[in-house]
């Protein structure tokens, strides 16, 4: 099953790299420019369900890695196939410093929050997508905070040590 | 009439959890929904970067609060694949029957909200007595009643106690004994009808479109569920059935939930009687050294709200690199609730938003 996928992807993408972890894993890394048209490709061939989308920050590579996981619901409702067995990672790198990358929410609608969420807390830009506003923070960080270069705990420590505790307000020392 | 914008929750007295609906009414009807997540963002995905393989096991469970044990099952399941560490096979059905006292002890909490929301409140508070009898299950077997930190990479922290098989039968036959109960006071009763039938439908291209998982899909009649497809611990070591119904209302979705609860009472059994002898657990490397091999996995199970599913990568070191957690919440909460609300009144936000099942924790993490 996952072969034969293989061997599809390759024939209309040749500079797709392919491999396949385990029996029911599909990774496949593509330059920027092509996950719009796979994931396109990838709707068409019955994997219309895009069950999340996730960054890594490669900082010693300087690049973000976007991830694209894509499933198949049931072909009919009482049996089960090959194909929803699989998951397929779709994989692309941009840069840091250029960090912008297109909307993917013309295939699926629910890219929807993750690109949101992507957007706030590794700012990355995506073009196109009608409602980047925030989602789950309620601070503007100078630096988005799931970036490798945001030090949860220097962070933490700048923060609340400026506010004294009440044991040193009640003994005097202020 | 005149447009007017309304603040539904956090505090509201409809909302059940630290959530909140910016909605847009004209008089009653709802016109426009927007989700506003992020009142319990508390950044565990980043944190769990600073900290060992081991200690993040005291974070997962907190994701979701009503079900931690299947967040367990999810990061022991990546550690495992990540490690290449084997789980013996008693473990397997120790974590499957674990795994669906959670799920029934989940629908209990969620049929708590749902009938207190209808204003049934008898029912909700029959419902929070019967997990209550759950959670002395889990206290039993693994010492707390709410977050219990039991699975673990290569298999469960202990094995049962002696004669707990004798005790989980005899707590479920209990609960059992009240469905009877349940279905003359709220399952069939012709207010519950009124109120949920043809209310929140979320059809099937809707829900495909949307990205939905567990009861809403299954409520449009797919028998999708990841137990079956991609079986883990011992689900494909007995029979069950898959309950489904086939309009999407919020009455559907309520009734897939109380089937299901009465397939997991069964699969219990049938686990518990096959349940092998021998060890529950493979040892794992000291964990204040266990560094992971480098790599990336991806792995998913059911949990009592729809698929999970969970993205870890390991650059060789003591921590993780990355992890990312994909909770059914997520676009149940997000995208199809925002889609729903439209044209519905602001009586039925709750309604709605308790048959979607939505638990804000898990949108937030």
């Amino acid at each position: 099953m996952n072969q034969e996928l293989k061997k599809k992807i390759n024939s209309s993408f040749p500079s797709a790299k392919i491999s396949l972890p385990n029996e029911s894993r599909v990774v496949i890394e593509v330059n920027r420019d092509a996950i719009i048209s796979v994931l396109s490709f990838l709707k068409n061939m019955g994997y219309e369900h895009l069950s999340m989308v996730s960054c890594v920050d490669w900082i010693k590579e300087d690049e973000f890695e976007l991830i694209y996981f894509l499933n198949a619901y049931m072909e009919n409702d009482e049996e089960y196939g090959e194909i929803e067995k699989s998951t397929i990672l779709l994989k692309t790198m941009i840069s840091r410093k250029e960090a912008k990358y297109i909307t993917a929410i013309g295939i699926f609608a629910s890219a929807e929050p993750y690109e949101r969420e992507i957007h706030e807390l590794f700012g990355i830009y995506f073009e196109g997508h009608p409602r980047l506003t925030h989602l789950l923070l309620e601070r503007d960080y100078e630096i988005p905070p799931f970036r490798k270069d945001f030090d949860t705990r220097k962070y933490v420590k700048e923060f609340y040590e400026e506010i004294p505790f009440v044991e040193d307000r009640e003994e005097g020392k202020e | 009439m005149r447009e007017l914008e309304l603040y539904f929750g956090p505090q509201h007295l409809g909302m059940v959890g630290n959530f909140s609906i910016t909605l847009n009414v004209e008089g009653d009807r709802i016109i426009k929904a927007a989700s506003n997540p992020g009142y319990l963002h508390r950044g565990f995905e980043k944190l769990m970067e600073y900290r060992t393989w081991i200690q993040n096991f005291t974070l997962v469970c907190r994701i979701n609060v009503i079900e931690p044990d299947s967040m367990e099952l999810m990061y022991s399941m990546a550690v495992e694949d990540l490690a290449g560490i084997e789980v013996p096979e008693r473990a397997e059905y120790i974590r499957s029957i674990y795994l669906e006292l959670a799920r029934i002890g989940s629908h209990l909490f969620g049929l708590w909200a749902y009938a207190n929301m209808l204003g049934f409140d008898t029912v909700a508070n029959w419902a929070m007595y019967h997990r209550d009898l759950i959670l002395d299950l889990f206290e039993e077997i693994t010492g707390a009643r709410v977050y219990h930190m039991y699975i673990w990479p290569g298999g469960v922290r202990r094995d049962f106690p002696k004669g707990l098989k004798g005790r989980i039968v005899k707590t479920l036959h209990k609960i059992g004994s009240g469905v009877p109960d349940y279905d003359d006071t709220f399952f069939n009763s012709r207010l519950f009808y009124d109120r949920a039938k043809n209310v929140g439908t979320v059809t099937r291209k809707q829900a495909l479109e949307m990205g939905a998982v567990g009861q809403v899909l299954r409520a449009t009649g797919m028998k999708y569920d990841i137990r079956k497809i991609e079986p883990y611990a011992a689900y494909d070591k007995v029979d069950w059935a898959i309950p489904t119904r086939e309009d999407g209302d919020a009455y559907s979705r309520i009734w897939v939930v109380r089937d299901e609860m009465i397939e997991s009472v069964h699969m219990i059994f049938k686990l518990l009687d096959d349940m092998p002898d021998g060890s529950v657990y493979n040892r794992i490397p000291n964990p204040f050294k266990w560094k992971v091999p480098a790599g990336e996995t991806y792995v998913r199970c059911e949990s009592s709200r729809g698929e999970l599913g969970l993205y870890m990568a390991s650059n060789g070191g003591d921590k993780p690199y990355r992890v990312h957690f994909n909770t059914p919440s997520y676009s149940h909460g997000l995208t199809i609730l925002e889609e729903v609300l439209k044209g519905e009144s602001i009586a039925d936000v709750g309604n709605i938003m308790m048959s979607l099942y939505i638990v804000a924790p898990e949108i937030d993490r």
